[in-house]
């Protein structure tokens, strides 16, 4: 196989000395700053890219497949130990894995995450390999026509189908769009947005924007609603498992990686949805299942795999085609242009080494991981003990030096200020952040791509769907955007027929369409998990 | 007046929208003012993409108007350390939005080192710290370290300012 051979080659550059150190340090630091309450795997990747200033592309590269992974195996530990999730794909992790670990079985919970992240993750590699050259033998054919649907795709698929409102998710995506409008057009040379500012001609650093929304926007959003009182962490010594754990364990994980790897591969999917199914299977085909609710290992292991399947997956469109679906993806976009690297299917004939480096450097990061994370689970757990004012002034301090790193300008800091507290408005108001940064980093890319197609037509707009492919995904979106609200629009109508008062009755209808699975089964297993929150502003302001 | 007022009571999201709507205005504005050349701009200029925008920025707003005057407004995030019982501390956030500011305009006269440990004893303190010296000491001892790492492990030079010469 030509892959093998040269994921084979990939490796014997990964297990260079220089390239080991830095996915040790890598994994280290994404656990360390993942476990950390309130930063996610997105916070921990976009504190970090300021590395990315002074690293070589593959060192740092290679440093950030470990923050990525670390990071998703940190927040699992922060939600099995502490109650309320941070992302909202370890909600489910949170709801068997805390119970556990306040019946005294913390150690088999981070046990069975940190053993099941470490085979889906592998496996879900595994898988990588051999899709990704296949997706680039397609995407390598395609034209401008078909990148541009392709992006457009992406974009309502970030904005619409994954947050719970769609004006919202839209909204979000067309403030994303403006931001990357700032600064000279790539094919013009003429300034837009820049307000006559010679700063702005080049941008914004996608540094300062990254760490902006997911970092001060967090931070600002977390102090102003700072939770008084210690949190009530439970502690843990290091984790294992029994032989009845370990045959509860392994279907669970590898039933996870089958639902979960799909899931991120197509431009469409994140981790939440996969989590969901896999809690859904488990409880169905379980033999305990009453003691799902009460700290099932299932619940752990099914889900917490179908985490790290999907995170492996997203891999798969954020290198082949260049399209990130999840926020720590978009991060790891920024850290590829910070290098001029625009991931795409291009990337595996000009940059073969550093691509098969990358993905080699993912199985070895994943076996550090579960090296490591079994014997220092105890010292992470005290990670959780943090005062939280040193906490969040910390992360404060880490986001002025990132922004300011960027081209050592004081003017950065302010647009980091704004653009930050761009980000606390949207956690105010449930605008999704997400296709904020993927407006932003895409829309460039976009806006190049639909002039390509337009160039070569000589202006004819039918260029746009003279390939079949746009013609496939235009006529997905369509389907996208029309058939929930119609769906929602019937099945309302039946309600009313059915009681007086339907899900029609509420009014806030764009509010409580979250993904299709997850309402049910999060309602069925615990209702206090991801309802909608239905608080009248009044309330809050 | 007063009916104007009950149906403004919980609708903050309308100035999201009004903000919207503002962008939507600059943006279409900064298109028309892109010079128009035929020889760089080809078949589509500079001004077609954020045009779209505009609209598109326009049409959330009037969207977002709908739906909030209709009752419908978002969900806040919650997270580990958020208690969403109460509002939002003002104090607290337009203390650190200042001290985010300040930090910004005393970078290049005081250096790196100073204004950023105010920026971490600062925080802090606004944050609910009250060991005073231990917050000072820990800011300094993190400025401190992250200078000499960026400065001789990175490479990244950032400013000394007032301790020239003693760093």
């Amino acid at each position: 196989m030509d892959n093998l051979a040269l994921l084979m080659q990939g490796f014997t550059n990964a297990l260079t000395l220089d390239n080991l150190l830095f996915a040790l340090i890598g994994v280290l630091l994404g656990t360390a700053v993942g476990v950390l309450p309130g930063i996610g795997p997105a916070m921990t990747v976009a504190l970090l890219l300021p590395l990315t200033y002074a690293l070589d592309v593959t060192g740092s590269l290679i440093m950030f497949a470990g923050i990525y992974y670390g990071g998703m195996y940190g927040g699992s530990t922060t939600s099995i130990l502490l109650n309320t999730p941070g992302e909202s794909s370890s909600v489910v992790t949170a709801l068997e894995g805390n119970k556990m670990a306040k019946a005294g079985r913390g150690a088999q919970a981070l046990a069975t995450a940190a053993i099941g992240s470490f085979v889906a993750g592998t496996i879900a590699t595994g898988a990588l390999v051999f899709v990704a050259p296949f997706i680039v033998s397609i995407a390598i054919s395609l034209g401008a026509p078909s990148y541009f649907a392709m992006m457009v795709f992406a974009f309502i698929a970030v904005s619409t189908v994954l947050g719970s409102s769609r004006i919202r998710g839209i909204a979000s995506l067309f403030i994303g769009l403006t931001i990357g409008l700032v600064g000279m057009d790539g094919t013009s040379g003429q300034p837009r947005l820049t307000f006559g500012q010679p700063l702005l001609a080049g941008g914004i650093d996608v540094v300062v924007i990254a760490v902006a929304l997911f970092a001060v926007g967090e931070a600002l959003w977390i102090a102003a609603h700072l939770r008084q009182g210690k949190p009530a962490t439970i502690p843990v010594g290091v984790p294992w498992m029994a032989k009845e754990d370990w045959k509860r364990s392994w279907k669970p994980w590898l039933r996870g990686t089958v639902i979960g790897f799909p899931f991120g591969a197509i431009p469409a999917g994140g981790a939440e949805i996969p989590t969901f199914l896999s809690y859904a299977a488990e409880k169905r085909l379980s033999k305990h299942p009453e003691e799902f609710g009460h700290g099932a290992i299932e619940g752990v292991a099914g889900p917490e795999a179908a985490n790290n399947a999907s995170a492996a997956g997203t891999l798969v469109p954020l290198l082949t085609l260049g399209l990130p679906t999840t926020a720590t993806a978009a991060v790891m976009i920024a850290a590829f242009n910070q290098y001029g690297i625009h991931p795409g299917p291009l990337l595996f004939t000009t940059e073969p080494v550093l691509v098969w480096t990358l993905i080699a450097s993912l199985f070895i990061g994943n076996a550090l991981l579960l090296v490591l994370n079994l014997p220092l689970a105890p010292f992470w757990a005290k990670l959780l003990r943090i005062p939280r004012p040193y906490l969040y002034a910390g992360i404060l301090f880490f986001a002025t030096l990132g922004a300011y790193a960027a081209g050592l300008q004081a003017m950065n800091i302010v647009i980091l200020l704004l653009v930050g507290s761009l980000g606390y408005v949207a956690r105010r108001y449930g605008f999704p952040v997400l296709p904020i940064i993927v407006g932003a980093i895409l829309g460039p890319e976009m806006e190049r791509q639909l002039r390509r197609a337009l160039q070569i037509s000589s202006g004819d707009p039918a260029a746009l769907v003279s390939e079949p492919l746009a013609v496939v995904l235009y006529t997905v979106i369509v389907v996208f955007l029309v058939v929930p609200p119609l769906a929602r629009t019937l099945r309302n109508r039946m309600g009313d027929r059915a009681n007086g008062e339907g899900p029609a009755a509420r009014p806030s209808v764009d509010t409580v369409t979250g993904p299709a699975g997850s309402s049910e089964t999060s309602d069925s297993a615990d209702g206090s998990a991801s309802s909608p929150v239905d608080k009248p502003d009044s309330l809050v302001h | 007046m007063t009916s104007l007022r009950t149906l403004m009571r919980g609708r903050s999201e309308l100035g999201v929208a009004a903000g919207l709507g503002v962008t939507a205005l600059v943006v279409a504005i900064d298109a028309a003012n892109i010079r128009h050349t035929a020889i760089s701009s080809g078949v589509m200029g500079p001004q077609v993409v954020p045009a779209i925008i505009a609209i598109g920025l326009a049409l959330s707003a009037i969207a977002l108007t709908v739906t909030v005057l209709r009752g419908g407004h978002g969900e806040q995030e919650d997270g580990e350390d958020i208690d969403l019982s109460q509002g939002a501390h003002w104090p607290t956030l337009l203390g650190l939005g200042g001290l985010i500011l300040l930090t910004a305009l005393l970078m290049n006269i005081l250096g790196f080192v100073i204004s950023s440990a105010l920026l971490f004893f600062g925080a802090s303190v606004l944050l609910g710290s009250r060991r005073y010296v231990l917050s000072l000491l820990i800011g300094a001892a993190l400025a401190v370290a992250t200078f000499y790492g960026f400065v001789l492990g990175l490479g990244i030079p950032l400013p000394a300012g007032l301790l020239t010469g003693i760093l």
